[in-house]
């Protein structure tokens, strides 16, 4: 297992938490987190980065602490944020200075591709800037992605340039959880989803086996979460 | 071949992805859109193309590797395979949609000559 | 030690502006000790040393507040992406210490250069020497006994109480750090006189300190209080200069702190 979580409970003062979870991820999945807001999607990501810490249970990356293994994972929050002065080129000097595994050619390949412009973050619009912190985050030859709703908030055509930009830059060796709110424009990424509700883990399921059943990955979510 | 996000058409509701990409494949060989030799789109490109995860894409080539229809050469691609049964995916398609008509018709009580000239004012006219 | 090159450039980039505007201010502060034109020599240079302690102490102010937004990058979400970057906590904490002594070494030693002009409109002639001690020696002392430990000490508060931003319990911790202060300060203080020349003084400003001492009562025994100036000369009138002992254990407490907050990063939650 690339990373798991063994009865993780974590309690929070806002209404988001987690309670009793355990699940295993293997390396090489594409993985979607998927619920309504509030049932513990960003934390399940967050505790994955080593950004939170269980209230108990345990969570482990590459076999430690993964505050400990930041360094093989890429975390790409809907809150974390660059500095408003900040251009393309500091973000590329930011990233490649501080992460060995970063490729500043295929982070500015990554930046054509999304026509991210050349100017302060503060210039840019959400769309943009979502676009720059994942060329930032693809950019880097990590093990594990975090990506916490991803495409929140974006223009359909740039959420379409996102996801073709992920799969794209997989590779077969990664895992990937992905979580958002666009299940049906997403569902085609995910090898497996994950439900969540209230903290509980409501399905845990391969998206073609629900296929199988005639069901789409947004069908199931309708079953499942209502 | 078409990297043409619309042209593969593929439902969430309708059946394993894979299933449906070796079908599409199946389709553009049968209505020519495919000629024998043709190259495939890499597994990933036809990924990133369709927001697809490339193990579907991957896993959909293996189905038609094993139907004889496609075949990997090393280094070079993917490849429609020269003696790939395209007669045989015709005939079998124009059977499916025959079942469907056919399967219509029976509800409608028709007779197989009610059928037969329905198809062919239809046929002359399209 | 690329990394370390690059979180010093992060920090020059977002502190810049406060840096130009402290260093900026040393105008004005030169300015005002233009307009001193009060005719009485003794007032004058009283008036204008009040102006330099207080060009000091506002600048320490500004550094920390510079040196003390982690709560404010916390809400705009860049504190999560340091807390996720490869460098340790301790790396991004010495970054932000080093640029804030770099600025108050500057700066500090501006307001030597300063004091030493306002010294020449009094009249004095400086030695080399003495110029040496004012706008180097001199500051360096201030910087390691008052400033570094400042610095370090508002860094600790802020991630101290950013590490409990979480709980909602979050004001306790910082309360009781600020609380807990001065006791470890006074402590801290007995010791640090008790150790007093052990090692010997450092005599900075011969030149004034004979001066300043033959205007003050030659029989009066050394106190134990700084800032009085009586305490660095011995009952026999010797100059034994300023302790050094002051500067170092200083300067370690905010090496202390600096740890001890980087400690701290490795549990802060984001």
């Amino acid at each position: 297992m690339l990373a798991s979580l063994e009865h993780v409970t974590k309690r929070y003062v806002k209404n988001e938490g987690l309670r009793d979870l355990t699940l295993g991820f293997p390396a090489g999945e594409v993985v979607g987190v998927l619920g309504l807001n509030g049932s513990g999607k960003s934390t399940l990501l967050k505790l994955l980065a080593g950004l939170l810490f269980p209230t108990s249970g345990r969570v482990s990356a590459f076999g430690g602490l993964p505050r400990r293994n930041r360094a093989k994972i890429v975390f790409l929050g809907e809150n974390d944020a660059l500095w408003p002065w900040m251009t393309p080129a500091d973000a590329g000097y930011f990233m490649r200075t501080l992460y060995a595994d970063f490729d500043s050619v295929r982070f500015h390949e990554l930046l054509r591709g999304l026509e991210v412009p050349l100017r302060k973050t503060k210039t840019m619009s959400k769309g943009e800037r979502g676009r720059l912190r994942l060329a930032m985050a693809l950019a880097r030859d990590a093990k594990l992605y975090l990506l916490d709703e991803p495409l929140a908030g974006i223009d359909l055509i740039s959420r379409e340039k996102i996801l073709s930009s992920i799969v794209r830059e997989w590779h077969t060796d990664e895992t990937i959880l992905l979580s958002t709110h666009e299940v049906a424009e997403a569902e085609g990424l995910f090898e497996r989803v994950l439900y969540l509700r209230d903290g509980r883990l409501a399905l845990d399921v391969s998206a073609e086996s629900l296929r199988e059943q005639g069901k789409s990955v947004v069908d199931a979510f309708r079953e499942v979460l209502t | 071949m078409t990297t043409n996000k619309d042209e593969w058409s593929l439902d969430m509701s309708g059946g394993p992805i894979f299933e449906q990409i070796a079908k599409n494949v199946h389709q553009m060989l049968a209505r020519g859109a495919l000629s024998p030799g043709d190259k495939l789109p890499s597994a990933r490109d036809l990924a990133a193309t369709l927001n697809v995860n490339p193990n579907t894409i991957v896993h959909a080539y293996a189905e038609l590797e094993s139907h004889g229809v496609i075949e990997k050469r090393r280094g070079l691609g993917t490849f429609v395979r020269m003696d790939a049964p395209i007669d045989g995916l015709r005939h079998d398609m124009l059977h499916q949609a025959a079942t469907a008509y056919a399967d219509e018709g029976r509800q409608l009580d028709a007779t197989i000559q009610e059928a037969i000239t329905a198809l062919k004012e239809v046929w002359d006219a399209g | 030690m690329r990394s370390f090159a690059t979180l010093l450039w992060l920090e020059y980039r977002r502190s810049r502006t406060w840096a130009a505007a402290l260093l900026g201010s040393l105008f004005f502060w030169w300015w005002g000790l233009h307009q001193v034109r009060v005719v009485e020599v003794g007032e004058q240079l009283g008036i204008r040393a009040g102006l330099l302690a207080m060009a000091s102490i506002v600048a320490i102010i500004i550094l920390a507040i510079m040196i003390g937004r982690i709560r404010g990058e916390t809400r705009g979400g860049q504190f999560q992406v340091l807390l996720l970057s490869p460098p340790s906590g301790y790396s991004h904490l010495l970054a932000r210490f080093t640029f804030a002594m770099a600025v108050a070494f500057i700066y500090a030693v501006c307001i030597g250069a300063l004091a030493a002009w306002t010294g020449s409109q009094a009249g004095v002639i400086f030695a080399a020497r003495s110029l040496v001690d004012m706008m180097l020696r001199l500051p360096i002392y201030v910087l390691g006994i008052l400033v570094a430990p400042i610095l370090a000490w508002t860094i600790l508060l802020m991630v101290f109480s950013g590490a409990y931003r979480v709980s909602s319990l979050n004001w306790v911790p910082g309360t009781v750090m600020v609380l807990a202060t001065p006791f470890v300060l006074r402590h801290l203080m007995e010791w640090t006189i008790r150790a007093f020349y052990t090692l010997p003084g450092w005599r900075f400003l011969n030149q004034f300190a004979l001066a300043l001492f033959h205007d003050a009562n030659t029989d009066i025994e050394m106190y134990g209080e700084i800032p009085d100036v009586q305490f660095l000369f011995t009952a026999s009138d010797q100059y034994i200069g300023f302790p050094q002992e002051m500067f170092w254990i200083f300067l370690l407490a905010a090496a202390v702190m600096l740890a001890l907050a980087g400690r701290i990063w490795q549990e802060v939650e984001a």
